[in-house]
């Protein structure tokens, strides 16, 4: 599966594309929401965006929120340090939300392969 | 099995792993910055956002990269950041906030972050000091982690919490237990130190603990200390939730490994297991769950070959196979055992030999337990774990000086001549640093013993604090501390002992509420230049000595040709 990754710490998100890698995945990297957008000009170019929450300018539901208002229906998944429940309630069609903690180095891949 | 892939991906992992390691002093150096230059009652949005950025930021890949000890403060830090930012219209900073961020920054500067499972050699050539890391030692204005130390005997709270201080606590003594009650309630401590018996009742501490942590949801970490060292008082404070006991006398570096360990301070090292099969498939799979589990291995497929690995790979255990052809497991052991430094190293059997008469035998030449095959992984697991565990506590006692809590004077000798070994073999760089309090002597007759232990502690503190991983930091004497370091030249040797000097210089001690400093006088040799163990000592003394002469609070460094002795 070809997933579009953003975050804007390029350490954390290095960790996601190896992680997805390992799963057998490949991806792309943007640093931030608007590089993200930017990527998806070609709708069919990602069959998932997962992105980082926090990021300064365009926060990770904000890019959720901008891409189903442009009509982008690529499944989307949040990664967020904090507590992912209120998150969820959030952003109803969002695909998870998941805690970016050692933990998703299970979480993630196993979410992807159910897609 | 592993397979290639997952390396590379441990491999990957590692990699940003020790990206983040070597950004992480910059990073809180940033923070350092921007911190200093905020000024209560002012709006500085500006700044508190590059802040709320860098915690953030820190938090994020922290915990994505799993370094679990930087959660807790990078989270409290950006939450008191939110909570501020969130606010519309003007931004003001107070004072509440320049202290939490003081307090935040201050843990995250006295982490020791560890890149696991470390492969002893691969531990990069980067010397990474903080700029602006906490000078352990004085008793700093900053916030520290908080503890709360109660007894009823006023001097002994008094000093306990002094010293303590000096380990980087925040140690508040209180004297009655309704003090600590009220306290404990209006703030609770990151932990407690408790008394047991009171004039309340032989038993009124651990009474308490267990009063206050009904209420709340997370039991606060607690240690009890205690005269009584009887069956019935620690029966009494286990159940009151004590994580530890220390039997009075306490010792302050004892109590403080300890709340390193309640507080999570310093990330304990990943066990090193040695697997001796003869078949690779075998061993490759102990080693696989053993890794899975978080502990570092090597595998010897031939007998032969085990000597050679123990000497560049500090095993905790070794696990061997009973049968082996020409070497069994039982020889193995006693070749072992007839070589000086393994004498005490735990060998644990795994066979499916289940005839106890057998299993005996193999035991009586000086093994320490038996694996019976099949074998569950997680048997497996706990079983090492376990022995390992237990086998690095006792041999942290019998190595380390009880004041500092550094390596005693026999066990940096050794240390040294191992790492003149594997130097030489790998053709790496090693110096010796031989650092000695200046006018100790007159700290002690000035400001008395206890002044005098709270400067080793400090010395030896800041050494094991500020220097990597992989140096070796043990009390050579007195007040003489030696330091080696692992693939430095002479000139990288100096710039940074120089810079500990300065720092150490600059550390305010009190003791009666007399303020004081205190100095120290190092000289410093290298390998090859000299190339025993021996001479490097006497070498790296020689210099000391320049240093002292030469009016001490100074860096000297030996060559060859200042190496025969001078007539003075």
């Amino acid at each position: 599966m070809h997933i579009l990754v953003v975050d804007d710490d390029p350490l954390a998100g290095e960790m996601t594309v190896a992680v997805l890698e390992e799963a057998g995945h490949t991806c792309q990297f943007a640093e931030h929401g608007m590089q993200a957008l930017e990527a998806l000009v070609d709708p069919a170019a990602f069959e998932l965006v997962v992105s980082d929450m926090n990021m300064p300018l365009l926060s990770g539901l904000e890019l959720f929120q901008e891409m189903r208002s442009q009509g982008l229906e690529t499944p989307f998944v949040l990664l967020t340090g904090d507590d992912p429940e209120p998150l969820r309630a959030r952003a109803p069609g969002i695909l998870a939300c998941l805690l970016k903690d050692a933990s998703m180095e299970d979480s993630l891949p196993r979410l992807v392969e159910q897609l | 099995m592993a397979t290639g892939k997952t390396e590379s991906f441990k491999a990957r992992k590692q990699k940003l792993r020790q990206s983040f390691i070597t950004q992480f002093p910059q990073r809180l150096g940033q923070a350092r910055e921007l911190l200093i230059h905020l000024t209560p009652g002012s709006d500085q949005r500006e700044r508190l956002d590059k802040l709320h950025l860098i915690f953030h930021t820190l938090k994020g890949s922290g915990a994505s990269l799993g370094f679990d000890s930087i959660d807790a403060s990078a989270k409290a830090a950006e939450h008191a950041l939110r909570e501020v930012l969130d606010q519309d219209g003007q931004v003001t900073v107070t004072d509440g906030l320049v202290a939490e961020l003081e307090q935040q920054l201050h843990s995250l500067e006295a982490l020791e972050l560890a890149l696991e499972p470390p492969h002893s050699h691969d531990t990069g050539p980067s010397f990474e000091l903080s700029t602006r890391q906490a000078t352990e030692g004085h008793v700093s204005k900053h916030r520290q982690r908080l503890v709360y130390l109660c007894d009823d005997d006023p001097q002994l709270a008094q000093e306990l919490s002094g010293q303590l201080s000096c380990f980087g606590y925040q140690v508040i003594p209180f004297m009655t237990l309704d003090a600590v009650r009220q306290a404990f309630l209006a703030k609770p401590p990151g932990a407690i130190i408790m008394d047991v018996i009171f004039p309340e009742g032989r038993d009124a501490g651990p009474a308490l603990i267990a009063e206050m942590n009904a209420c709340l949801d997370r039991p606060v970490p607690s240690v009890f200390m205690s005269s009584r060292n009887d069956f019935a008082a620690r029966l009494r404070s286990v159940q009151a939730g004590g994580n530890a006991y220390c039997p009075k006398p306490v010792k302050a570096v004892e109590m403080a490994e300890i709340l390193d360990q309640l507080t999570n301070r310093i990330p304990s090292e990943p066990f090193n297991i040695l697997v001796v099969d003869d078949d690779p498939d075998v061993a490759h799979f102990f080693a696989m769950v053993l890794e899975e589990a978080g502990m570092v291995t090597r595998v010897a497929n031939e007998p032969e070959h085990v000597p050679g690995i123990l000497e560049c790979f500090d095993a905790d255990l070794v696990l061997m196979d009973l049968y082996m052809p020409h070497c069994s497991g039982p020889d193995l052991a006693r070749l072992l055992r007839q070589i000086p430094g393994y004498l005490s190293l735990p060998i644990i059997y795994v066979s499916s030999e289940t005839d106890v008469d057998r299993q005996f035998k193999a035991l009586e030449v000086g093994a320490d337990g038996f694996l019976t095959k099949p074998l569950e992984p997680d048997r497996l697991v706990s079983e090492v774990r376990l022995r390992a565990e237990r086998m690095r506590t006792l041999r942290s006692l019998m190595i380390r000086d009880s004041l500092t809590g550094l390596f005693n004077h026999n066990t940096i000798l050794q240390l040294l001549e191992v790492a003149l070994a594997s130097c030489q073999r790998a053709r790496n760089t090693l110096c010796i640093a031989m650092i000695d309090v200046d006018h100790f002597k007159l700290v002690n007759d000035t400001h008395g013993h206890p002044a005098g232990d709270q400067v080793l502690m400090a010395l030896g503190r800041t050494l094991r604090l500020r220097l990597r991983e992989v140096d070796l930091v043990g009390r050579y004497g007195g007040e003489e501390f030696a330091a080696i370091l692992v693939g430095l030249d002479l000139d990288q040797a100096k710039t940074i002992i120089d810079g500990l000097r300065e720092n150490f210089a600059a550390v305010t001690f009190f003791a009666d509420g007399v303020e004081f400093h205190c100095s120290f006088s190092s000289g410093i040799a290298a390998f090859p230049e000299f190339s025993k163990a021996s001479t490097l000592v006497e070498a790296a003394d020689r210099a000391l000595y320049r240093a002292k002469h030469a009016g001490r609070n100074r860096v000297e460094v030996a060559h060859d040709k200042t190496a025969a002795p001078e007539d003075t």
